[in-house]
């Protein structure tokens, strides 16, 4: 062979079904960060016994774990906890569905169409610091106290981020991947399919990510609009019988599910753009 | 390749960027002929213009005055015919190797056997074959730029513009391109117009070799170099020791004076 410059041994490839050795490989990293995490839960855990031990504040205003703990079996066996998480999980899921898809529709349209960028994004640019539970109230009057609208603030929140990242990704997309691509004699439809998506495919990934916490966060704040069951109905009522024991416990509830969550996209984001590096 | 394809005249061209008071003329007027199957170099200065005559050639920037013409018909765009191979980073990261030699190959509309056979065979000729499944990332420098040699040259271009091909590798694997870049060039015969800093670069590969300078940017001086391939760097010919000897005079910026006491 004529070309002997790169020393360099070939990498293994990657392939789709490369996904379980790879966990493997740095098995050790994981271990370590959930070592790290335990140490940090376990110093707040310990912090919070103790100064729920000294008697400083009384019980009913800041309760000890066991009595957070105790609560929370108490909701588990009341068949409250885990049907709770599941009717707001499927409100903000729903809710992500909607605004996700919208935001990423809408985004590769302002994003690369002159038209329909003079046409959506001053007014989306006034949207957008408007809080999700300043809607509450307008939600209510559109669309009564049911799930419509839950699911309308949840998207509200979700679109214009998901919005705001694919309009920015497709904007700034390199300028050598649209020459490359024109100069290979590719259609406008395949230049955009293949290059230009795939190239703010990065942002679009984040503004998701984004998204999915944001579903998260504006799922109490939809729940102020009237519900009967969901976390941030069960944390309304705690409050009117002043159960600080409960509201811990969905609170830690909500904590969990949503670094959960969050996890699982982080990963599954990370297998999407994999050329990233992120 | 009939002796028809690829000749390139560069008509005039004159190149400024901005409006008003704040124009910067990048190429003053330029005439130039690139003869079919010719390899012609330019260096000069950073700054000079050899980007932005690639560019119009290419198509990517119009001329402000004059006119690219490219076997009778005038450039107006970016065209498959016209292939380009950029500094870095021009590979497409989300595909494979495999991936962006077809993404060149698909608007020939090949079968699906026949668009993966002969997308390997367009690796193998740049010695990647056993790579073709590797994303860009996980080759290096050097594989990166065969790669995309071997993208532009499956869409069989007429014309090859190369700017800074290899300004991004090291001593070694830049002379192992150069060897590769005149096999394949012995097989697919494009014109190629070739941009450089390199004086030695030039004149290893080019039939002619353009001198720019810049202030605005135009071509102070042409040498053709007649000397037989394969050449050697190390044990250059008498008449090329010359031409290097008076481009790096040309090249060879103005001495900063003292300031005065
Ligand atoms: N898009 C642009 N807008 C304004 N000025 C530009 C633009 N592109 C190039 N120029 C200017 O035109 C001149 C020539 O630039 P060009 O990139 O062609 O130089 P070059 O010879 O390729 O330099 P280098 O060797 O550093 O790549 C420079 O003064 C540059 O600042
Ligand atoms: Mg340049």
């Amino acid at each position: 062979m004529a070309v002997s410059g790169d020393a360099r041994p070939a990498p293994r490839p990657r392939t789709r079904g490369a996904v379980y050795p790879a966990l493997f490989r740095h098995a050790r990293a994981p271990a370590l960060a959930l070592g790290r995490v335990l140490l940090s839960l376990g110093i707040v855990g310990a912090v919070w016994a103790a100064v729920s031990a000294s008697g400083v504040f009384p019980d009913i205003i800041f309760p000890s774990p066991g009595s957070v703990w105790d609560a929370a079996r108490e909701l588990y066996d009341d068949r409250l906890l885990l049907p709770d998480l599941g009717i707001s999980m499927g409100r903000a899921a729903t809710g992500f569905a909607l605004g996700a898809g919208l935001g990423v529709g809408v985004g590769l349209l302002t994003g690369r169409t002159r038209v329909f960028r003079a046409l959506f994004n001053p007014f989306l640019t006034l949207l957008r610091p408007i809080p999700a539970i300043a809607l509450v109230p307008v939600a209510i009057v559109w669309f009564g106290i049911g799930e419509g609208s839950k699911y309308f603030v949840i998207a509200y929140t979700v679109f214009l981020t998901v919005w705001f990242n694919t309009h920015n990704g497709m904007q700034y997309v390199p300028e050598v991947y649209i020459r490359a691509s024109r100069s290979l004699g590719a259609s406008r439809t395949r230049e955009f399919c293949a290059v230009v998506v795939p190239a703010a495919a990065p942002h679009i990934v984040a503004g998701i990510r984004l998204g999915v916490a944001l579903a998260f966060l504006s799922l109490v704040a939809a729940e102020l609009t009237g519900a009967s069951s969901g976390l941030g109905y069960r944390l309304q009522e705690a409050r009117q019988y002043i159960r600080t024991d409960r509201m811990f416990a969905i609170l830690i509830e909500l904590g969990l599910v949503g670094a959960l969550i969050d996890l699982v996209v982080g990963a599954v984001a990370r297998r999407i753009v994999h050329w990233e590096g992120v | 390749m009939t002796a028809a394809r690829g000749h390139v005249a560069i008509e005039g061209v004159e190149i400024r960027f901005g409006a008003g008071r704040r124009t910067t003329v990048a190429l003053a007027s330029t005439d130039m002929v690139l003869r079919p199957g010719t390899f012609t170099a330019l260096v000069g200065p950073s700054g000079c213009g050899k980007s932005t005559l690639l560019n119009a050639v290419g198509g990517f920037t119009a001329p402000t005055a004059g006119r690219i013409v490219i076997d009778g018909v005038e450039v107006a765009g970016p065209d498959p015919e016209v292939g380009v191979v950029f500094q870095a980073y021009g590979l497409f990261p989300w595909f494979t190797a495999l991936g962006n030699v077809k993404f060149a190959l698909k608007r020939l509309d090949l079968g699906r056997a026949e668009l993966d056979k002969r997308a390997l065979h367009c690796l193998a000729e740049v010695g990647l074959g056993g790579h073709a499944h590797h994303f860009p990332a996980q080759l290096s420098g050097g594989m990166r730029q065969r790669v995309a040699i071997a993208r532009t040259l499956a869409g069989e271009p007429k014309v090859l513009l190369m700017d800074e091909p290899f300004g991004a590798l090291d001593a070694q694997t830049r002379f192992s391109m150069h060897e590769l870049l005149l096999r394949v060039w012995g097989v697919h015969g494009a014109t190629v117009l070739f941009v450089t800093h390199d004086v030695d670069e030039a004149l290893l590969l080019a039939d002619t070799v353009h001198v720019m300078s810049a202030g605005p940017g135009r071509v102070i001086r042409s040498y053709t170099v007649d000397v037989p391939r394969p050449r050697s760097a190390a044990r250059f010919d008498a008449a090329l020791v010359d031409i290097r000897a008076e481009i790096l005079d040309l090249l060879r910026p103005p001495p900063i004076p003292a300031d005065a006491a």
